[in-house]
């Protein structure tokens, strides 16, 4: 019943444009619950409850396209929403471009949505995080403090609609534990922290999570910083797929029709080495960024955007697609209402080789191992240059020795891809984004 | 916006036995955003974002509901998640009464006066200067502006209650250059506690030729050196570092849940005797100004570390009560969707009295800085990197080529104990911090100062 309500409103809004002189005309309703839990010291610290709804708007005017949103979801709200919208469309450029999706036949099916999540009470997550924190403490004494022990979840319901005929809703549920903790010895405190998101319920490992945050905090302990030097280097799942993230804009078409990619003008050729495989996966099963069509209705898919080091193509929305003259790949994403689709990733990830961390370890014989990085958001997505703090571990004989702080590492993301010796069998997704452990042939280590 | 009453019968559901404090927090936000790339304007967006965030204090226990059904229905459904489960039902009544900002920050041309078409205007002039100042090697120029006009209520049990609309508005360019297979960027963003006015204060041709004129520089550039070398901070450069060498740290959460660097050392020696650290959310047009904080407590100066010695940190309703003391006025949120928290406003560090020339002057081999980027910090370390948007070698005591793609990276107090010079200038920067999720407005400034070492993360090798 809801469903089909939220579904109405959505429609709703479209007809009401077309009534006020925009005939071609596209909503986008959200609605989002989220639940959030943070423990300290076994005593719940923060309870949070969020309902969020609101609409997004594009009208599309003699070929100008305008964009308005608001959380007034009654008619004279809905109704400014349009005039601003048309309005806005009167100071775009004309771009014949522009347009709406058509209804496909087939979208992808997708099992995004926990029933399960709602029978969940709320004592049982306080428990939940409250568990994760206690797995922390027993890891090891010098775990001292618990900065957050969080657990939470949402619901988020979507329609898209337009004057084309797309007419389309799902609903998604995510659930997540985040831990972050320092460890304490001899005046040396260290930070810890791990996460993990999943689609169900049933799939969350707060004991993993526990454990894994503590490891982390207590082998930095006695971190020291190393010789300024160039090495081999190593960089673990949570880095790597941090690293990829900053590559993401590059994939984008709308970046390479821009002349603001790294890859622009490149398709076909060689831009990693020959162990990359970089892929885009919007309707990946279990995958955090699954959905069944992208933020303007239009059907998600898996690309593959690097295969053996040579670049296969480019990330679309409709608008750029049309651009190039080729199909969307079903990534014009929101990052909500407030938002226009614009082309971004999904489920970004590299895709695991066959060799265990331990045995890239033994292979790589010494150099360093980052474990974390500072400054990851400064790091120049169209120049490709970064220099990150980075903290980690020393590598010699073939495993971990001594831990690291307070180093820079710097490098050309450019030069980093075609870099890459090993691929490591163990991917890991942090949030939308995953990488297995990869390992840098040679990098500039800044330190005493 | 919302009805006093209804406000009242909010807090009189939630303020009950055992609960020590409780608020609503209602927001009206309207925005408006330009873009503008390939020389075309590609998008307008306007919209509007409204709703509240009630939170329930019992104990060292907080309950927070946010909806945007601003209807009294609405809200009392929010009150009712919000509500302490285990009071005792004793409901104690409250009455707002109005308070009165102490300070004034002054808008002269409201965001809503001026007509789209002026605001397409100036990104369209940004646009136009930046192709001609940066010429042939210019691939591409992307112009932002924003601006919000935030309105809020804010209401508590203690019986105040707070109206005020806070404006801002930004502008930014972003010029990209290539030439064979080197492409770099320029960026150059400015932004106020202000209206329309920003673009009168600040050209935005000029903006505009600033970014270009960067990213062409930056394609002669050569690699940053690599190691720890003596490095000298121009005030042009903002205050990228000192937010994060010592401003997050001085946050009170932080400090309480044992995780900063500065907790447990008021009254002791945290940095040279040359630096003094205020953070002011009164001074006017700044990006990270306000009257109130998001808590509805009145903004004041805050002297966080005075000639080295630790004097204060920042704190927000909540770690006040910790302490038993009364909030400085630090409580911010992003919206009515998160939770108030210790955050900095405008934070610098005063000037001195030494010259800025002087300080290149003494250096063998080093690097100035003249534009710094983004930054972060780990508190409980104290480590530290920041991003060098415009740097050059000191050779021999004059000022060398440009180089890039280096951060600096250092420990907070080890590097605030070796600032050896502080300039009597003083530049600001803006940003938007983040924390837990949430971003705010913010600016951060300093004098030229000279530092004895720091890291630097180049690739450049001797």
């Amino acid at each position: 019943m809801r469903k089909q309500g939220f579904l109405r409103r959505a429609e709703d809004a479209v007809d009401i444009a077309k009534k006020l002189g925009a005939p071609v005309a596209e909503s986008y309703l959200s609605s989002a619950r989220e639940f959030t839990v943070e423990v300290r010291d076994k005593q719940v610290e923060t309870l949070k409850l969020a309902d969020e709804t609101g609409l997004g708007l594009r009208v599309l005017v003699d070929g100008k396209i305008g964009f308005s949103y608001t959380t007034d979801l009654g008619k004279d709200g809905v109704e400014a929403a349009v005039k601003e919208a048309v309005a806005n469309a009167g100071n775009t450029a004309p771009d014949e471009n522009r347009g709406f999706p058509r209804p496909f036949s087939e979208y992808p099916m997708l099992n995004i949505h926990d029933p399960q999540l709602s029978n969940v009470t709320k004592e049982e997550k306080i428990n939940l995080a409250k568990s994760m924190e206690e797995d922390a403490l027993a890891y090891d004494p010098r775990i001292k403090i618990i900065e957050t022990s969080a657990y939470q979840d949402g619901e988020i319901e979507i329609a898209v609609c337009n004057s084309t005929g797309v007419s389309l809703t799902y609903r998604g549920t995510y659930c997540g534990v985040h831990l972050s903790l320092v460890a304490n010895e001899n005046e040396d405190n260290q930070t810890g922290f791990a996460l993990d998101f999943a689609l169900k319920y049933k799939d969350l490992d707060p004991s993993f999570v526990g454990n894994k945050a503590a490891r982390r905090a207590v082998r930095m302990l006695g971190a020291c910083p190393v010789k300024t030097q160039k090495v081999p280097v190593v960089f673990e799942p949570h880095v790597a797929s941090g690293i990829l993230g900053v590559l993401g804009p590059s994939f984008s078409g709308e970046a390479v029709q821009k002349g603001r990619s790294l890859f622009a003008g490149k398709k076909g050729q060689r831009i990693a080495s020959d162990k990359v495989n970089i892929i885009d996966d919007g309707t990946m099963a279990g995958g955090i960024a699954s959905s069944p069509f992208d933020g303007e209705g239009y059907p998600t898919s898996r690309s593959t955007l690097v295969q053996g080091g040579t670049l296969q193509g480019y990330l679309h929305n409709t608008y750029t697609a049309s651009l190039e003259g080729t199909a969307s790949t079903g990534n014009g994403t929101r990052n909500s209402f407030k938002s226009t689709p614009e082309v971004g990733t999904t489920n970004f990830f590299i895709e695991p080789g066959d060799i265990g961390p331990d045995d890239l370890l033994k292979n790589v014989g010494s150099g360093f191992y980052v474990t974390e990085v500072m400054g990851l958001h400064t790091a120049n997505p169209i120049s490709g240059d970064f220099s990150l703090g980075a903290n980690g571990l020393w590598i010699e004989n073939g495993s971990l020795a001594k831990p690291v702080k307070g180093v820079a590492l710097a490098g050309n993301l450019v030069h980093l891809l075609k870099g890459v010796e090993e691929v490591g069998n163990d991917l890991q997704f942090f949030g939308g984004k995953g990488s297995p452990t990869i390992v840098v042939s040679e990098m500039s280590v800044s330190g005493d | 916006m919302i009805d006093k009453q209804v406000l009242e019968e909010v807090l009189d559901t939630v303020y009950t036995g055992g609960v020590h404090f409780a608020d609503v927090f209602v927001e009206n936000r309207k925005a408006t955003g330009i873009s503008c790339e390939k020389g075309k304007i590609e998008r307008v967006h306007t919209g509007v974002d409204t709703g509240a965030g009630i939170r329930v204090v019992s104990g060292d226990s907080t309950s927070y509901a946010y909806t945007n059904d601003l209807t009294r229905e609405g809200l009392m459904e929010a009150a009712k998640i919000a509500a302490s489960e285990k009071n005792d039902k004793k409901n104690l009544s409250v009455n707002l009464t109005k308070v009165e900002p102490s300070v004034s920050l002054d808008i002269e041309k409201m965001p809503e006066q001026i007509n789209t078409g002026d605001k397409v205007s100036v990104v369209q002039a940004g646009d136009s200067a930046a192709r001609e100042a940066g010429g042939d090697v210019i691939r591409q120029v992307m112009v932002v502006f924003g601006d919000v006009v935030q309105g809020i209520v804010i209401a508590n049990s203690k019986g105040d209650y707070i109206e005020d609309e806070r404006v801002r508005t930004r502008y930014m360019v972003q010029a990209v250059a290539a030439e064979g297979e080197i492409i770099q960027t320029g960026y150059e963003p400015v932004g106020g506690y202000c209206g329309f006015e920003l673009l009168n204060m600040f050209s935005p041709e000029e903006v505009g030729r600033k970014a270009a004129r960067r990213a062409r520089a930056m394609l002669e550039a050569r690699p940053a050196p690599a190691g720890k070398m003596p490095v000298v901070l121009s005030s042009e450069a903002g205050g990228t570092m000192i937010h994060e060498a010592c401003g997050h740290g001085l946050e009170a959460d932080l400090v309480q849940k044992g995780i900063s660097v500065y907790a447990g050392k008021i009254g002791q020696k945290v940095a040279s005797e040359k630096v003094t650290v205020v953070d002011d959310p009164t001074l006017k047009g700044k990006y990270g100004s306000y009257r109130f904080d998001d808590e509805g407590v009145k903004a004041r100066p805050v002297t966080l570390i005075e000639n080295g010695i630790l004097k204060d940190y920042m704190y927000d309703r909540l770690t006040a009560r910790k302490e038993d003391r009364e909030s400085n006025g630090h409580g911010r949120r992003e919206s009515y969707q998160d939770k108030p928290i210790p955050r900095m406003g405008n934070t610098y560090i005063v000037p001195g009295r030494d010259d800025p020339e002087k300080m290149i002057e003494e250096v063998n081999k080093g690097l100035l800085v003249k534009k710094m980027g983004g930054g972060q910090v780990d508190t409980t370390t104290g480590d530290f990197v920041f991003d060098v948007a415009e740097g050059y070698l000191i050779e021999n005591g004059t000022v060398g080529p440009m180089v890039r793609g280096a951060t600096l990276t250092g420990n907070g107090p080890e590097v605030l104990q070796k600032v050896s010079m502080v300039g009597k200038d003083l530049g600001f920067t803006i940003g938007t911090c983040g924390k837990d999720g949430q971003g705010v407005p913010v600016s951060d400034a300093q004098p030229t100062m000279a530092v004895e070492e720091l890291v630097v993360g180049g690739t450049g090798h001797d």
